[in-house]
């Protein structure tokens, strides 16, 4: 009995030992082989930090300064959604923040747009490539007053055909500031700088190519920076064939033919004469003058013979000679 | 050795200009290995990274949480932080004192004991129950914390 106690004394331990394990683990239950997922989204927070981008455009104004100008940003090319439009008082630099990624930085296809609140300004276009972020300074502007433009056409006021290839200069006193000819169809085009709009004493002088004495008009721009003009050159239909003219400059155009009779006028090279009689020594005839913009007027008297020279019609030009002389 | 530092220079000039975008990476819990595409940036937080603008994939393992696999396409910006919640693993006790029940979760782990441990990811899942090859209850298991679920048949579960 005594050994078989001392046996259980000795196997007691490990025996509780199994009996707790096994009494554990069938308590505890089997574990599954798997961690078991249900594919929820994981909860994951983006943000980001945009820079910003500063654009500045310095900009210069030429002889006048406009009171408000217009900007306006466009991106990427397109020129239709602007992604900034500012109305402001016209600035030494014009300065705006745009936010980063908007401008395309591989090519200059992002626009400033100025638009000067002025019509005498013409609106200006910068193009220029964006950067990612930062500052970006882009070349000095300057901007200047829109070009004062003068077209029309020039004909024969004697059958409204129309003239090609006569010469029209736009001048300031004398000085000629631009020049050009009318074209195949008669028609031209001339500009010059806006900043003599305001000038005095400009005028556009044309047909200075033609036999004829050349037309010249005062022009004001006061009101438009565009203006048209038909330039009627040589005598109207008014003055009755034979036409002769003026082979000289200051040639008196006198009330009768005696000698010492009243000089009524001294007449330039190129005045067309309408001669109605002829004496061995003189001519009579008449002259046509200009009372305003559209009136003419013809005035009769007496003129030398030698100082006149038949029109021809079949040539309006100048010869070389004549135009050196 | 003048040439070897100009390379140098200008090769790392390059990398700065390339991959422009700062990244930050936080993550909870924290001291996490992080992989972008693949490449162990090392454990989190991670602060001041460079990243290129373009689609990425961030890896994330911890033991005790759900693996967390995230494609990102990274927009041009000046920087970027990202935040990872990761999802918990819960251990379950599941017991039921119903008899001849197999249960299912989530259409493919099957068990058929009345009483098992179960390690389930935080949040829903799909529990159903068959007799005979036919469902005869179907539920949600909520899973928000460790849990002992007790199931009776038709009724809701119990926790305890």
């Amino acid at each position: 009995m005594l050994k078989i106690l001392n046996i259980i004394y000795r196997f007691l331990p490990s025996f509780l030992l199994l009996v707790l394990f096994y009494g554990c683990s069938s308590f505890k239950g089997p574990l599954y082989p798997e961690i078991i997922y249900n594919k929820r989204q994981p909860l994951i927070s983006v943000t980001y930090e945009y820079g910003e981008i500063e654009l500045i455009l310095p900009l210069w104004y030429d002889a006048a300064v406009p009171d408000n100008i217009l900007f306006k940003v466009y991106a990427q090319a397109d020129t239709l959604h602007p992604i900034l439009s500012i109305l402001q008082e016209s600035p030494k630099e014009f300065l705006a923040y745009l936010p980063q990624g908007v401008l395309d930085i591989q090519n200059k296809t992002n626009i400033i747009k100025i638009i000067p609140q002025d019509n005498n300004f013409d609106p200006v276009k910068v193009r220029f490539k964006g950067i990612r972020f930062g500052r970006l300074t882009l070349p000095r502007k300057t901007i200047k007053m829109g070009q004062l433009v003068v077209r029309g056409n020039t004909y024969l006021n004697k059958n409204d055909s129309l003239v090609s290839g006569a010469s029209v200069t736009l001048q300031s006193y004398d000085n000629i500031i631009n020049s050009t000819k009318s074209n195949q169809s008669g028609k031209f085009q001339i500009a010059i700088p806006g900043e003599y709009k305001y000038a005095e004493h400009l005028r556009i002088v044309a047909g200075e190519n033609l036999i004829f004495k050349p037309f010249i008009k005062k022009l004001d721009f006061s009101k438009s920076r565009k203006l048209e003009l038909k330039i009627g050159l040589g005598p109207s239909d008014k003055m009755k064939e034979p036409l002769y003219m003026t082979n000289k400059n200051n040639v008196h155009f006198r009330k009768s033919p005696e000698i010492g009779s009243e000089t009524l006028f001294l007449l330039k090279e190129g005045e067309v004469v309408s001669v109605d009689k002829v004496t061995p020594g003189e001519y009579f005839g008449f002259i046509e003058v200009s009372l305003d913009k559209s009136k003419n007027i013809q005035l009769e008297g007496w003129i030398n013979r030698s100082d006149l020279r038949l029109v021809n019609f079949n040539n309006i030009y100048k010869q070389q000679f004549e135009r050196n002389k | 050795m003048k040439h070897f530092n100009k390379i140098l220079f200008v090769s790392l000039l390059c990398s700065i200009l390339i991959g422009q975008i700062k990244l930050d990476v936080s993550t909870i819990p924290k001291r996490v290995d992080v992989y972008l595409d693949g490449v162990n940036l090392g454990r989190s937080p991670i602060l001041n990274e460079r990243i290129k603008p373009g689609l990425h994939k961030f890896e994330i393992k911890k033991r005790g949480f759900a693996p967390l696999s995230y494609d990102l396409l990274v927009n041009p910006a000046q920087a970027i932080k990202l935040d990872f919640f990761l999802n918990p693993i819960y251990k379950i006790k599941f017991k039921t004192e119903e008899k001849g029940l197999v249960f299912e979760l989530n259409g493919e782990h099957r068990w058929d004991v009345p009483y098992v441990r179960l390690e389930l990811e935080a949040g829903d899942h799909s529990l159903r129950v068959f007799k005979i090859g036919e469902i005869i209850d179907e539920q949600i298991i909520r899973v928000d914390e460790p849990k002992r679920f007790n199931y009776y048949l038709k009724k809701p579960l119990t926790s305890n």
